[in-house]
């Protein structure tokens, strides 16, 4: 008969005379308590073994009891040490001999004449030769408790118990005794099954794992922490952005982010003496400083509506204008620039209405850097070009692009651009705080940009920084701890992936 | 955005308003694009509001756009003004640089010490904005009792003189001193002249305006004391010159229009340039022609001509019909969708002539009428509708590149990083073990030339950095990996992180000057980093895109001698991979070993 290995041991350990408690058996056997229980249940069920389990109080040594089955007990050891001297002895001499110190005299004393071991009197101790502390029935009770055997004494119990030597509890206690079969069984021969640790390619292609008994995992137990790869959370967001807008319809832009300060400001009417366009504001370069390559036709047309503005009734700005400017190189403070080349036909040539475009790209701002402000990130650029259109298309694309993150109810504030009109920052209600936060500047392209730019129909634009959108949508409250080099990674690890 | 510090009394004082709780009064103003920031110790509301509404930028100009907003005042309002008394000449000597000048007369002032505080904020906040810090305007404000003016010739009025001075010329006493200066010493001697020399530096002649006393203002640096403005001051001389005509008139006429709506009488100045002559201030009303239709296209819906008429007026604009070439008058009818009717022959060419206030330096153009009869309309009364306008969307192919790369770096388990492209020469450089020397010479550090380790490019520089950390635009992506490394020590490993990102170089063959490529860069760090893991994965990467991968031997400094190898990406050199130095990891305080590899995102293809 083959069963499994925990238990073919307890099978063995197993008497069909004597009731043994599982402990004892565990003990033997060197299994654990639990899994020599669950091996006896389990040849209970097969029929070798039977279990009984009875609701009574168990019986445990206490330290102490434990301490003096090993060293044997007070007393004993008092009537030892006094027979190794001749069967008399001062009490004083021979305490030493004995071990004896501390509150074990007591209890040497106490116990000595109540076993009638012998006499103590006047600091002199006598042995009674009849006395045999070896048939002492405390002893030998405490030893077989100790052993995990069975006392059913209860007399002999009561005084261990009142020498605090055991602790009585009312438990369950299996025992278990081997039936017939399980006899039977034994001598007829019991195998242990193989136990298999790792299910190897070998046992799949033999067959043998037919046979084969998969030890136990603690599947409760931890397991290793794994940190895979994983896509930035900041990247992420980026993406779900460009899923949202190219299913409304837009085309990807892209473009230089070292750029001529005239597709970056020149081409948006911005004047050249406004203050955002001084180095407080934005990068220049000093090392390349110029773009000597710039369309000579635009920039004549630029330049007019700067000094002259566009149309019958357009004034232009009463600010100086000079090519030489509008060569400087800079990094774009926005991507404004791209939609400006891309208007312009420089970028893919000349666009028919209607067209849509976007780009989630890097904007590099000469900003303090804290918590919500970083010197490069990314901005969400977004246009339509169309043969009319309304604020209310503005508003109506919106809506609809940030109905798809959560932020409804937006909330248009009039505000000023130098290069849209009418133009309005968007408000939104956070979507956990409730709070009413500034999402985004849009607007639609005022004519002295549209116009040299050869765009004869409505443009309507808007800009909004990414990190921004992830910080409502991820809750994170410093920016620095997502962009950037001093990254935590355990916080890219922890970041909770949303889509 | 401009902040302005008001008296909350004194502004329902002057709005004619003087019920309004403070709530209603912070709602109103917010409706106007005014927000409250805060309040200062003194009480007064901190107002933040955008830089077009330069005639905002005072108690008294926000009080005349609340009476409009209230609908107490209606249309265009230009103050009074009486004959001019006084002349500014302009003598040939002015500094060619700030050769110009304007000016007024303010008379029957009754200001205190809060009037006079406002009077001196907007001075204040005009310098910081249309002035551009002075340089492009500056104004004096000067007590009109203490100069004294002789015609300068009979039954002309009194003058005083707009010239040039020789820098150790003629002294005075200025503002906040004892002591009479000359200019140059004002410049070199007086806080206030060392905060403004360089508006006059290279100046032959510094601009100066004399009366018959003498020197008593050095604009735009500073006045004398002699004609300082006190509270008890009741008539003004106000001079403002510039580089150029338009900005110091309108900068006047806000400034006048304050002192106006304080009761002040305005009287006019006459400037007299050596050809010709101006009669100042310029309160003259500006015109915008604006269509029906172009309103109705702009907001998306349909209006009455009274209404438009009846919005401009509330706006503080004037407007009249210029020309109806709808006899019908069908747009009084017209309401609804203004798409409905997009066609502009359906509008006629119904024409609204439109007069603009001389404070109003913001309209440039007709949309800039539609955008204040959206405001008074209120823009969040309109409906949003989705544009009825197809187009096909898509990404760029660059972009699709990226991003499949990126998920095969993912795949292969590396961490994606997000790293400013912004950083200095030591992190790029010299803590790569770059020599400085390498970069200095071109086409170095492309990885497509041969014999140059990638990265010793010369990078884009930065004229005015923000800090040293951020100088330049980096010109590989290994040393920002190597950055996150050295922040995340205290992080368990392995850290396998990956980049696909911007790297750039100087290249005076692009169109920009700059050749900005995108870079695929990623390291391995963990106790037994080798050069072989590194190479397992770029080979993986490199198959997964179809090209084919060889690692000849190369040498390069960041990378131990024998354990680096050129990425050649079918044929073509793309990059570098390796182990990195011993000397890099201790600088970036790192104790393991750490294999890596960097090449071209287009050599993926």
């Amino acid at each position: 008969m083959k069963l499994p290995e925990a238990q073919v041991a307890v099978l063995e350990a197993a008497s069909a005379t004597e009731a043994q408690s599982t402990d004892r058996i565990a003990a033997e056997t060197g299994l654990d308590p639990a899994t020599a229980t669950g091996a006896a249940f389990a040849l209970d069920e097969a029929g070798l073994l039977a279990v009984s389990e009875r609701a009574e109080a168990s019986v445990t040594p206490t330290d102490e009891g434990r301490e003096y089955a090993e060293t044997e007990l007070p007393e004993v050891r008092l009537h030892a040490a006094v027979r190794e001297v001749g069967g008399e002895a001062a009490l004083d001499s021979v305490l030493d001999r004995a071990g004896l110190d501390g509150p074990q005299v007591d209890v040497a004393l106490s116990n000595y004449a109540r076993k009638g071991y012998g006499e103590i009197e006047s600091g002199n101790v006598t042995v009674d030769p009849d006395a045999d502390p070896d048939d002492d029935p405390e002893r030998t009770a405490l030893a077989t408790l100790v052993d995990g055997g069975i006392v059913d004494d209860e007399s002999i119990l009561d005084r261990l118990d009142r020498r605090d030597l055991i602790e009585r509890r009312e438990t369950t206690v299996r025992s278990v005794r081997l039936t017939d079969e399980g006899v039977t069984a034994l001598m007829e021969g019991v195998e242990a099954t193989e136990r298999v640790g790792q299910l190897t390619p070998e046992l799949l292609a033999s067959g043998e794992w037919r046979d084969a008994a998969f030890a136990e995992y603690d599947v409760d137990a931890d397991a290793e922490r794994l940190d895979g790869g994983g896509i930035h959370p900041l990247r992420r967001t980026a993406e779900r952005v460009t899923d949202v807008l190219v299913g409304m319809g837009f085309s990807e832009m892209e473009g230089p982010h070292a750029d001529a300060e005239f597709w970056i400001n020149d081409c948006l009417f911005m004047p050249q003496d406004h203050p955002a366009r001084t180095h407080w504001d934005q990068f220049a370069l000093s090392n390349p400083d110029r773009v000597d390559d710039l369309p000579d036709e635009l920039v004549e047309r630029v330049r007019e509506a700067h000094r002259e503005g566009v149309g019958e009734d357009g004034d232009g700005y009463h600010s100086p204008w000079s090519a030489d400017v509008a060569r400087g190189l800079s990094l774009r403070g926005h991507t404004t620039s791209l939609s400006a080349r891309y208007l312009s036909g420089e970028a893919v040539g000349e666009l028919e209405p209607p067209e849509r475009f976007f780009s989630v790209e890097k904007v590099y701002r000469n900003d303090t850097l804290d918590a919500t402000h970083l010197l490069e990130f990314f901005q969400i650029e977004g246009w339509v070009m169309a043969a009319d259109l309304s604020v209310r298309d503005l508003m109506g694309t919106f809506t609809e692009f940030y109905a798809q993150f959560g932020i409804t109810d937006l909330q248009f504030k009039p505000t000023y651009n130098p290069y849209t009109e009418p133009s309005f920052e968007l408000f939104g209600e956070h979507p956990t705080t409730g709070e009413l936060v500034e999402i985004g500047n849009s607007g639609l392209f005022r004519p002295e940009m549209l116009d040299p730019l050869g765009v004869d129909c409505d443009v309507m634009a808007w800009g909004l920084a990414l990190e921004r959108l992830l910080m409502l949508t991820h809750g994170f409250e410093d920016v620095r701890d997502v962009h950037g080099t001093l990254v935590d990674l355990q916080f890219l690890r922890d970041a909770e992936v949303i889509y | 955005m401009p902040v302005v510090d008001v008296d909350p009394d004194e502004l329902r004082r002057l709005a004619g308003h003087e019920e309004k709780s403070e709530e209603d009064l912070l709602d109103d103003l917010f409706e106007l694009g005014l927000e409250f920031e805060g309040e200062t110790e003194a009480g007064e509301l901190q107002l933040e509001f955008e830089a077009d509404r330069l005639d905002r930028l005072s108690v008294e100009g926000i009080a005349r756009s609340l009476r409009y907003q209230y609908g107490d005042d209606r249309g265009v309002y230009v103050p009074p003004t009486n004959a001019p008394e006084w002349t500014i000449a302009v003598d040939e000597s002015v500094p060619e640089q700030r050769p110009y000048v304007t000016g007024a007369v303010v008379r029957g002032l009754d200001i205190d010490e809060r009037g006079l505080d406002s009077l001196l904020q907007l001075q204040e906040k005009l310098h910081a904005t249309m002035g551009r810090g002075r340089a492009k305007g500056a104004i004096g404000v000067h007590d009109l009792a203490m100069l004294k003016g002789q015609a300068r010739k009979d039954g002309d009025a009194n003058s005083i003189a707009y010239r040039g001075v020789e820098p150790n010329g003629d002294s005075f006493v200025p503002l906040d001193s004892d002591a009479e200066l000359t200019p140059r010493e004002v410049l070199t001697e007086h806080p206030t002249g060392d905060t403004y020399a360089d508006l006059v530096a290279g100046y032959e002649r510094y601009p100066a305006i004399y009366d018959d006393l003498g020197l008593f203002s050095f604009p735009p640096v500073i006045n004398g004391r002699r004609t300082e403005v006190s509270p008890g001051s009741r008539e003004l001389l106000i001079e403002m010159t510039g580089t150029d005509q338009w900005t110091i008139d309108r900068m006047c006429a806000i400034l006048c229009y304050a002192l106006s709506a304080r009761g002040a009488t305005i009287e006019r100045v006459t400037v007299a340039y050596p050809d010709r002559e101006l009669d100042r201030p310029d309160f003259a009303v500006g015109e915008k022609r604006v269509t029906h239709d172009r309103i109705e296209r702009t907001l998306g819906v349909g209006f009455e001509k009274r209404e438009v008429i009846d919005l401009l007026e509330r706006s503080g604009l004037d407007a009249s019909v210029e020309h109806d070439g709808d006899e019908r008058d069908g747009l009084d009818g017209a309401t609804g969708d203004a798409s409905a009717s997009a066609d502009p022959t359906d509008a006629g060419d119904l024409t609204y002539a439109v007069s603009i206030p001389p404070y109003r330096v913001d309209v440039l153009h007709p949309v800039d009428v539609i955008d204040d009869v959206g405001r008074a309309h209120g823009f969040n009364e309109l409906e949003p509708r989705y544009p009825a306008v197809g187009t096909v969307g898509g990404r760029g192919e660059r972009s699709r590149h990226e991003r499949a790369v990126r998920e095969t770096l993912v795949g292969l388990g590396f961490q994606d990083l997000l790293n400013f492209h912004l950083t200095s020469g030591a992190e790029v450089f010299e803590r790569m073990g770059l020599a400085p020397d390498d970069s200095a010479s071109t086409p170095a550090g492309d990885p497509g030339a041969p014999g140059s380790p990638l990265g010793a490019a010369p990078p884009a520089t930065i004229r005015e950095p923000y800090s040293r950390a951020y100088t330049i635009v980096r010109t590989w992506a290994l040393p920002s990996l190597l950055q996150v490394l050295e922040h995340n020590t205290h992080r368990s490993y392995p850290q396998d992180l990956a980049e696909v990102g911007l790297a750039a170089r100087v290249d005076p063959e692009t169109e920009t000057g700059v050749a900005e490529r995108r870079t695929v860069a990623a390291v391995l760090a963990r106790t037994d980093a080798s050069y072989e893991d590194a190479k397992a994965r770029l080979r993986a990467l490199a198959r997964a895109f179809g090209a084919e991968l060889e690692t000849p031997p190369t040498e390069h400094p960041s990378f131990i001698e024998g354990r680096a190898a050129s990425v050649m990406l079918d044929g073509e050199r793309a990059g570098i991979v390796g182990e990195l130095h011993p000397r890099v990891l201790v600088e970036h305080d790192l104790e393991l070993p750490v294999a890596a590899f960097e090449c071209r995102l287009d050599a993926l293809r």
